[in-house]
């Protein structure tokens, strides 16, 4: 009675062992579950993320629904110290890796890797690319190859174009990763602000102000992932005049 | 001239709409080329008759695109035989600041281009996809384009100097189109494993298919020393 079920099952469990082992030769696919991503949309209000504890509840929201709600999602962000307020460093908040994206592909293995620690790590860098550089949905971050249209610096256009240009991350840290030290703002208030700048030009403005990474590693000078320059503002008008409508790293803190 | 004038303001007039998408970095009068990938390889896989053949060709190719004026080399290393020193391709490109084919900047010093501080080499350079033009301006086809060619010659380390181990790194200092292995950058700082421009990973060997295997054509970067 209970034989064939149990012959069924054993034959089965042959073909599953055997759709293992091809898989297993083959390069990681989706062995390794999803421990990093870009948040596949903004907040909608520029860079006013509700705080660290309001950016972080986003990458959760999104992890969920992107069935990976079972880790704990840290928004990979500084701020900045305040009167009884020490700075918090973006590299603090995401564990220590190793980080993969939503196709398997590794970020990198840990946290020196991924800020380029030593001069050797430095030089060659971690694997964040426009390839490996996926929301939580897999999709491709556009960059600064895409969507070639004088509108995609307006933030209703970008937002009824999504494949315009829009590779900016707000992380406002320092590209080790760690929270400015200065007196200028970087972090839009600690991720509270919507405020305009006092210009449109990136250099000129040194009112409210997020530094930003290259999703794609393309452009702002040095393509750095993560501090490659600052903003025009905090507003969504403002992040969206350099190609950016408030998007940011998630990672997997476990 | 009067020609050469027009040019000159035909350039300016562009550069500031070019500029735009890399955040108006200094300069309003154009740079003349400094750098540039190379449109074409040699055709010979690693074999590129060694660096006085390397730098013909850049030579070559920035005198057909107008600036032969200038003195131009390959960004390439050689590694030590006996009674021949090393050759590093950064001791060989003069000090810059390097401009791409629209005038935009590259690097302005030896230091960031490499990273030699620490602050530097976490940021790295303004070299990467859209900059990193042909002579002729063109960009060059990347990770996730058909076909990746954005595999670059170098023999170099990371830090632009050449291997000092025995293993051969540099297409036995390109005379090589059979055995052997060149160390590659990527010129648009995607795929290997991590974002080097001049040191990703190794070709799989020396002949013009084993370069377009993982991604290349045989091109190399050309820097002005002058």
């Amino acid at each position: 009675m209970a034989k064939i079920p149990l012959l069924v099952a054993g034959s089965a469990l042959c073909v599953l062992a055997g759709s293992y082992f091809a898989l297993a030769q083959q390069p990681p696919a989706a062995q390794h579950p999803m421990s990093f991503f870009v948040t596949s949309v903004g907040l909608g209000h520029g860079a006013n993320l509700g705080g660290l504890a309001g950016a972080d509840a986003h990458c959760q929201q999104l992890a969920a629904a992107a069935g990976a709600g079972n880790k704990t999602w840290h928004a990979y962000l500084s701020t900045q110290a305040r009167p009884g307020q020490p700075a918090v460093n973006a590299r603090d908040r995401i564990g220590q890796g190793p980080w993969y994206n939503v196709k398997g592909d590794m970020i990198a293995p840990d946290l020196a890797h991924l800020h380029g620690d030593t001069l050797e790590l430095a030089r060659v860098g971690n694997n964040i690319t426009k390839l490996t550089d996926l929301t939580e949905k897999g999709e491709i971050v556009p960059g600064l190859t895409d969507g070639l249209n004088p509108h995609d610096r307006e933030y209703a256009y970008m937002l009824q174009h999504p494949e315009s240009n829009h590779h900016e991350t707000l992380t406002g840290s320092m590209p080790d990763g760690r929270a400015f030290t200065d007196n200028r703002d970087h972090t839009c208030n600690n991720w509270t602000s919507e405020g305009v700048g006092n210009s449109d030009n990136l250099r000129e403005n040194n009112g409210p102000n997020a530094q930003v990474g290259m999703s794609d590693r393309n452009g702002g000078g040095n393509g750095s992932w993560n501090s490659a320059h600052g903003t025009t503002g905090c507003s969504q008008d403002a992040l969206a005049r350099t190609h950016g409508i408030g998007m940011y790293y998630c990672f997997a803190i476990n | 001239m009067s020609r050469l004038k027009k040019t000159a303001w035909l350039s300016a007039a562009a550069l500031p709409v070019l500029l735009g998408s890399l955040f108006a970095l200094a300069a309003q009068a154009p740079h003349p080329m400094s750098f540039f990938v190379t449109s074409v390889g040699m055709g010979n896989g690693g074999n590129l008759g060694g660096l006085a053949g390397a730098d013909a060709h850049c030579q070559q190719l920035a005198t057909a695109a107008g600036a032969g004026n200038k003195t131009w080399h390959a960004y390439l290393s050689t590694q030590a035989r006996p009674g021949q020193p090393a050759v590093n391709a950064r001791d060989r490109i003069g000090q810059g600041p390097w401009y791409n084919a629209k005038g935009q900047p590259i690097s302005d010093t030896q230091s960031e281009l490499h990273g030699d501080t620490l602050i530097e080499a976490e940021r790295g350079s303004n070299l990467f996809k859209q900059s990193a033009l042909t002579e002729k301006g063109q960009v060059i086809k990347g990770a996730g384009d058909n076909p990746v060619m954005h595999d670059m010659l170098t023999g170099s380390q990371p830090d632009g100097r050449a291997y000092t181990d025995v293993a051969d790194h540099s297409c036995n200092n390109w005379t090589s189109n059979g055995p052997g292995s060149a160390q590659l950058g990527h010129s648009d700082r995607q795929g290997g494993g991590n974002t080097s421009w001049n040191s990703a990973h190794a070709s799989r060997g020396c002949s013009q298919q084993d370069l377009a295997a993982t991604g290349g054509a045989g091109l190399f970067y050309c820097f002005a020393i002058n």
